[in-house]
């Protein structure tokens, strides 16, 4: 057991590569499809099992990382593989993984083409997922963040809709502009502290602590171009307005578990690495910018939602509202406010559980009738009511219900705002209450688009004739659906559990960013 | 006249004396048995693997080697011993690669074999000259057996204007070569490499210095094939036969790099206290910067345009001699010697990278290619990932290597040389290296264009998928295995092409 809990983070990266050769391996010897998709579950489960793990590891109560490995990779260089998980990035690991098997499950029969391939992808994209979440090594960071792309790329690509090829492109390139510009930003780390403390270094702990002890200090403009080059990698990952444009392509294009990964870990990365790179290292510029980000997270939020509002398409309405959503997360980070950064952390995980469920229900009914035109359904709770049902539950924990999960992200990042001073140009005029209201027009909105499509597609008569003999979910369907069903009531009516692990590491983030305000730095905070 | 003592030295130039004489044999014995190609390959092979146990031998520290020998003309130390490295293997790969080649077109085995090692052997004087004339010497016997293979393929019009073409253009470059020579020994009066590092430290040297530096960065240029002296280089790849333009984009080019390397960091470097030697390396610091963004950008742009896979990897070879460019500039402005050898060391671990993947790439062009090169447009490989997976997942393997993603060799290369560029902290080199990588996100484009005809499109003609040699296999075999052991573990290679094989002749830097 030791054994395993002292590995538990390389393992969690490690064995999703070991499943996919285990894969091949069996296709090679038993030359039939009919296995693989049993096995890729079970590989799943057991990574999801063994993540579960994690949550024993004790108190985050320094907010410093658990389960920390580190040895050295390229010594020429000073990289190091360094992972660890602290109260930030644990949930995230976890949704991870619990999301995986769920979308394993979604493709059960709807992977006809090369099932090995898109099994192989999937458990590799798993492997570069966490690796992304629990790397403590830029460098390290970086080369998960870049190989989560390769799989992604071809699961759109191969398994995707018409407009595949554009859409697997533009991911591509979108993706790997802005994070290249962060791996510049990266080097010039390693050599500012070089220059400052004599020794190059990629290590995030290394370079914070270097920070906070105040021998590694930036010039304001370095501060600020560096903040810029991973912002920008971030941005477009999240994705951020403008820098959306790929998302509603590469979501649409994508196959159902595809959809479901994008949604609810691949766009985490970019929130994530914001708040656990970009708030450290660069409190100072994050502050000066957040203004800019403020107003950007604002308009992704209402943009997204009048986009969402007109689409004729089920799956790019929720890749529209994915936009807005997001946008939410980012208005939250940026209050600096405890209620606010847990506000946005919770906001990632609703996320990921609403709009990956949102995109299982699209993927369900495009099963059964290959199209996802709004206006080709119509009264289909007569004819589904099992699905109406779900889709409904789903739709309102999507648009913040109160009692479903969406509520809660949404009140503590709309309380941050609030009680944000970030916007306080003069003593007298703070302009948080406005952003507040803007966002909160957003709420409005997402309840429009959603109802507004829901009554499209599931009330009134049946009036296509072809609906009417559409069967309802199949058991394994609303099996997997079940699950994200009940976190979602879970984290509506009792998020404490989950707030009270990220709340540390948090707090540390913002006290970060907050604190050096005045210029000083703290004693203890150096120490930690 | 007084005699020097030569200081003859016959260990020190091992290996290179192995492939000459490798050659040559190849050549006799071919022209007693003619028919026979694959002991020629085979022999070729036994020779360069000699020779690499040999150069494996010289690199341990306590090889007890001098520094210099044969009267300061030859030099040992880490740039000429891992770029030597590097051509050794890049030729072994190219006899495995042109294995199949040489079968397909009844190729004049020996000849070929015979020209490839003299090939070799003039890359490995280039980079293990210390002086002008050896330089130059090196460059003429590689450049002489490059144009004929250029053009072996003697009845295809493309093959033989890809000879003329290069070698018109070859020529001319070597003309300016040359003259920047005759230059440089007139303003310095020497021409050994560690003399005229000494020289330049003079605050007086003549201006005539800058004349003969701008013609070599001219002549060199021609070689690498940088952007502006890069145009022969498509027409020149896209005509020569694959195995041919695959060791043209990856040997020449890699040794073209090392003695462009010798000449300006060791040569022109940054003096102490000297205004004027400073100046002379600011320029050519400058000019390098510049043409290393032209270079990058130009070759990427035009790559993305191409329908031949031939042509776009022309392209990309020229791209990717920016990016080592953006190594060799680092080089030039690294304030220690440490620093220097390190951005070496990049520099020839960047070639060692490019080389590995782009050879793999070429194996696969070749065996896809059939005779005469005929399938080499982009259309001739739509839908083939799932009917030929392990050629298709490999290709696929090496243009996100070329691409430089993580996990393979082509990010650790690039890491490595973007690194010294970045640690000057100047403005034009961190714009030069931000132009990098975009340029970089711009290449992505074309190397997924491969990945997306092969899996995403679908395939409207029939596909026999082609039987795989065993030459081929194994250097694709050892190209994915080098992808992974240079992008994961490259540590130990970093390290050992780093490491000064002796001590260093002190020129005293900034």
């Amino acid at each position: 057991m030791d054994l395993i809990t002292e590995n538990l983070l390389t393992l969690l990266i490690l064995l999703p590569v070991v499943g996919a050769a285990g894969l091949v391996a069996h296709q090679l010897f038993w030359k039939s499809d009919e296995h693989l998709k049993w096995v890729t579950f079970v590989i799943t489960i057991v990574l999801f099992l063994l993540t579960l793990l994690l949550l024993g590891g004790g108190g985050t109560s320094a907010g410093g990382f658990q389960f920390v490995q580190k040895f050295a990779w390229i010594e020429a260089i000073n990289a190091n593989y360094h992972v660890g998980v602290d109260g930030l990035s644990l949930w995230l690991v976890v949704l991870t993984n619990f999301i995986m098997p769920i979308a394993v499950l979604s493709t059960w029969n709807a992977v006809e083409k090369r099932p090995l391939a898109f099994y192989v992808f999937l458990l590799l994209l798993q492997s570069a997922m966490v690796g992304v979440f629990v790397s403590l090594d830029l460098l390290v960071f970086y080369l998960f963040f870049e190989a989560s792309l390769v799989p992604m790329f071809f699961l759109i690509g191969i398994w995707g809709g018409a407009n595949r090829i554009y859409a697997a492109v533009k991911f591509f390139i979108f993706t790997a502009l802005g994070s290249l510009l962060m791996l510049v930003a990266i080097i010039s780390l390693y050599y500012l502290h070089y220059q400052a403390t004599g020794t190059g270094s990629f290590d995030f702990v290394t370079i914070l602590n270097s920070l906070q002890m105040g021998t590694l200090v930036f010039a304001p403009e370095t501060g600020l171009l560096l903040f810029l080059a991973f912002a920008l990698a971030f941005s477009i990952k999240v994705p951020l307005f403008p820098f959306h444009t790929w998302l509603p392509d590469a979501h649409t294009e994508a196959p159902t578990a595809g959809s479901v990964i994008l949604a609810a870990v691949l766009l985490k990365m970019g929130t994530y690495g914001i708040m656990r790179f970009n708030f450290p290292l660069f409190p100072d510029a994050s502050r000066e910018l957040a203004p800019i980000f403020i107003v950007l997270a604002i308009i992704g939020i209402i943009y997204g939602a009048l986009v969402a509002m007109v689409q004729p398409d089920v799956k790019r309405l929720v890749a529209y509202s994915s936009v807005a959503h997001m946008g939410f997360v980012v208005l939250g980070m940026f209050s600096f406010t405890e209620w606010g950064m847990q506000g946005a952390l919770y906001q990632m995980l609703n996320h990921g559980i609403s709009t990956g469920a949102l995109f299982l229900l699209v993927g369900f009914i495009y099963e059964r009738r290959h199209t996802r035109e709004i206006s080709e359904f119509g009264g289909l709770a007569n004819v589904m009511p099992i699905y109406a049902t779900i889709f409904i539950i789903t739709a309102m924990s999507s648009v913040g219900l109160p009692f479903l999960n969406g509520f809660v992200g949404e009140f503590l990042i709309m309380v941050g705002m609030w009680k944000s001073t970030i916007l306080a140009i003069t003593a007298s005029a703070n302009w948080n209450y406005i952003a507040t209201m803007l966002a909160g027009t957003g709420v409005i909105f997402a309840a429009v688009y959603l109802l507004w499509m829901i009554q499209r597609v599931f009330f009134g008569k049946v009036a296509n004739e072809k609906n009417r003999g559409l069967k309802d979910l199949s058991y394994r369907e609303i099996g997997l659906m079940v699950p994200l069903l009940f976190l979602m009531v879970f984290m509506g009516v009792y998020p404490s559990p989950f707030l009270e692990r990220s709340r540390d590491s948090v707090v540390a983030i913002k006290e970060r960013v907050v604190r050096q305000a005045g210029g000083t730095v703290d004693a203890e905070q150096a120490v930690r | 006249m007084q005699l020097s003592d030569p200081n003859v030295n016959l260990y020190i130039i091992l290996p290179e004396i192995i492939v000459a004489l490798t050659g040559a044999i190849v050549m006799v014995y071919d022209s007693f048995f003619p028919r026979d190609r694959r002991v020629s390959g085979a022999m070729s092979i036994i020779g360069l693997v000699l020779a690499g146990i040999a150069l494996f031998a010289m690199w341990s520290s306590s090889s007890g080697l001098p520094v210099t020998a044969w009267g300061g003309m030859v030099t040992h130390d880490s740039l000429r011993l891992s770029f030597t490295a590097v051509f050794l293997i890049v030729s072994a790969f190219t006899i495995l690669v042109s294995a199949i080649w040489v079968e397909r077109e009844d190729v004049p085995a020996g000849e070929y074999h015979a020209l490839l090692l003299f090939a070799t052997f003039g890359m490995m004087l280039m980079a293990s000259g210390n002086d002008l004339v050896v330089i130059f010497l090196g460059l003429e016997t590689l450049s002489i057996a490059t144009y004929v293979m250029a053009g072996l393929r003697k009845s295809d019009l493309r093959s033989n204007e890809s000879a003329m073409k290069y070698f018109i253009l070859g020529s001319l470059a070597s003309a300016f070569l040359l003259y920047g020579i005759a230059l440089v020994y007139g303003a310095t009066g020497t021409m050994n490499i560690t003399e005229i590092a000494a020289k330049v430290a003079d605050p007086n040297f003549p201006a005539l210095l800058l004349v003969g530096g701008a013609m070599l960065i001219v002549g060199f240029g021609f070689k690498v094939a940088v952007a502006p002296f890069h145009v022969w280089a498509p027409d020149v790849y896209e005509g020569a036969p694959s195995p041919i333009t695959g060791f043209m984009a990856a040997g020449p080019k890699a040794a073209a790099f090392a003695s462009f390397l010798r000449v300006f960091v060791i040569g022109f470097p940054l003096v102490a206290g000297a205004e004027a030697a400073g100046y002379l390396t600011r320029s050519w610091v400058t000019v390098l910067a510049v043409m290393a963004i032209f270079s990058m950008t130009i070759g990427n742009v035009a790559a993305i345009m191409q329908n031949n896979i031939k042509r776009m990897l022309a392209y990309s070879s020229i791209a990717h001699a920016g990016y080592a460019l953006v190594g060799f500039v680092g080089a030039g402005v690294a304030v220690t010697i440490a620093a220097r050898d390190v951005a070496v060391a990049a520099v020839a671990f960047y070639m060692l990278t490019y080389a590995v993947a782009n050879l793999g790439a070429f194996a696969i062009v070749t065996l896809l290619g059939q005779k005469d090169d005929r399938r080499t447009e982009f259309e001739d490989f739509n839908g083939i990932g799932f009917r030929s997976p392990l050629l298709a997942f490999t290709l696929s393997l090496f243009m996100l290597s070329l691409l430089g993603l993580p996990l393979t060799a082509g990010f650790i290369g690039k890491v490595l040389v973007f690194r010294p560029a970045l640690e000057a902290g100047e403005t034009l080199l961190t714009i030069m290296v931000v132009a990098a990588v975009v340029n970089t996100a711009i290449s992505a484009y074309y190397y997924l264009r491969i990945i997306v005809v092969m899996f995403f499109k679908e395939r409207t003609t029939e596909w026999v998928s082609p039987k795989v040699p065993v030459s081929i296999s194994a250097v694709i075999l050892i190209s994915v295995i080098g992808i992974f052991y240079l992008g994961i573990f490259g540590n130990s290679v970093i390290e050992k092409f780093a490491t000064p094989a002796a001590p260093e002749v002190e020129a005293n830097l900034r």
